[in-house]
């Protein structure tokens, strides 16, 4: 049975959240390709920090339309931490691109390149989840898959630092890659964040 | 004089400042953490490199390090000071090697030094005189040894390590050191394979983490510049899951890893 509202409730946020989910994807998208093919990764920094800052833009106008909105169609506090969760994904996903270039890396570690898949899976997971919120249902084997992805990239993340810590390892090359994988790792644990959030509205609303 | 700069204007002749190494690597075998600070100081002071290593580490990994020269007290080796001597001493023909210990007798030193050590320096000692003594049998070694490798001819590519470059009917390729660094050491074992890991630690002188892609990005670079110039010719070739292999092949004539029958003779 179709459910009733007494009060319009604005749906833009749907679209906004919707345009958070393609844009972290896009992100994850970009550094993946970039952690594939550095050195040679072109201006995918300067997309990725392009993906940054649409994020910020994306958050902004969340943000902005929460405050000018008397009833909304998540509860208030869940809007404003999903928007700041989507915008942790692409903050760490673009702080880790630039590491790349800051740290001046030789060349990429395989683990990196996991860790980046990884980081896409759980976006495209988190993007389609978010396409379909308007539903508010079906949406938990979403979530289920972002958890294990978010599992496996500690597995891939423990096994990365333990490389780095095995004796005659270049001290610089512990410093700059440790940084990095942290910051993927992050990325990863900000996605299955989003997909806590939006498992508890999905709750709400059941 | 206090910095090694300092030291370098004052030889007369080019072949004199390329016995000196402008910046002396070297690791400190030591865990007298007193000496070892004022001497690691001194070390910093006249732009040297120094690795502080409290315990004696496995000699394959003081290889790895491509030192200069190794400072080490051997007491705190015990019984097994003389064996891991030896084998320090005979590993490697790069570095020296210095011992600087505590009280010892004269047959003690007289065996280490016949185990290979290139000095003995008996504790307390200034830090200066220790590098001194380090700068001087880094030199002797330097002065004693073969000069620049002979260029090598394989292909249509000549190798020049005295000018640090490679070229194709004259042309250099523009490589840099670390690229002419990974062409010398692969070409130097023409033929033949190198794992990976290897490579990493002759080129970049530490141990290879797991995973990283820096040799094979490298040689990607390399091969670049290698096929840019010398179209009609495959110089690298890959093992996939091991390492990679020196063997000029013309383009035309067949991809299988035969033996080296191209190479001219070494």
């Amino acid at each position: 049975m179709a459910r009733f509202s007494l009060v319009p409730k604005d749906r833009e946020f749907f679209n906004l959240f919707e345009e958070a989910g393609a844009n972290i994807m896009h992100a994850a998208q970009l550094l993946t390709k970039l952690m594939k093919t550095w050195p040679d990764a072109g201006g995918l920094g300067r997309e990725i920090l392009i993906c940054e800052q649409e994020g910020d833009r994306i958050t902004h106008d969340i943000i902005h339309r929460l405050n000018s909105t008397s009833v909304t169609p998540i509860d208030r506090e869940d809007i404003y931490a999903l928007a700041s969760a989507l915008d942790d994904v692409v903050d760490f996903t673009e702080e880790a691109a630039d590491f790349m270039g800051l740290y001046n890396i030789e060349a990429p570690m395989e683990q990196a390149q996991q860790l980046t898949r990884v980081l896409e899976d759980s976006c495209r997971n988190i993007a389609q989840a978010l396409a379909r919120l308007r539903g508010m249902k079906e949406l938990n084997h979403y979530f289920v898959e972002v958890n294990r992805l978010e599992n496996e990239g500690d597995r891939i993340t423990r096994e990365a630092l333990a490389s780095l810590f095995r004796n005659g390892i270049d001290p610089m090359m512990v410093i700059r890659w440790k940084d990095i994988f942290e910051r993927l790792e992050h990325a990863i644990d900000a996605c299955e964040h989003v997909a806590n959030i939006l498992e508890g509205i999905i709750v709400k609303h059941a | 004089m206090e910095t090694v700069e300092g030291r370098l204007g004052q030889l007369s002749t080019l072949e004199e400042a390329i016995a000196a190494p402008a910046a002396i690597r070297l690791a400190v075998v030591d865990a007298d953490s007193g000496f070892t600070q004022v001497l690691l100081k001194r070390v910093s002071a006249v732009g040297w490199r120094a690795d502080l290593l409290p315990a004696p580490p496995p000699v394959e990994e003081l290889n790895a390090m491509r030192l200069h020269a190794v400072v080490i007290d051997v007491a705190q080796l015990g019984s097994e000071a003389w064996n891991y001597l030896g084998r320090l001493c005979g590993s490697s023909s790069a570095q020296v090697v210095i011992v600087c210990t505590g009280a010892s007798s004269v047959a003690q030193r007289v065996r280490g030094l016949r185990l290979g050590a290139d000095d003995w320096i008996s504790k307390p000692c200034h830090p200066e005189e220790v590098l001194a003594r380090v700068e001087a049998s880094v030199r002797a070694r330097h002065a004693g040894g073969v000069s620049a490798p002979d260029p090598v001819v394989a292909g249509e590519l000549e190798i020049r390590p005295d000018m640090f470059e490679a070229f194709v009917g004259g042309r250099a390729l523009g490589l840099t050191r670390r690229e002419l660094e990974l062409l010398q050491l692969l070409a130097s074992q023409s033929g033949r394979v190198i794992p990976r890991e290897r490579i990493y630690e002759r080129v970049w002188g530490y141990s290879m983490a797991h995973g990283d892609r820096s040799v094979d990005v490298f040689v990607r670079k390399l091969r670049r510049k290698l096929e840019g110039a010398s179209p009609g010719w495959r110089y690298l070739h890959t093992h996939f899951g091991v390492g990679y292999r020196f063997d000029p092949q013309e383009a035309g004539s067949g991809s299988s890893p035969g033996p080296s029958a191209s190479l001219p003779p070494a």
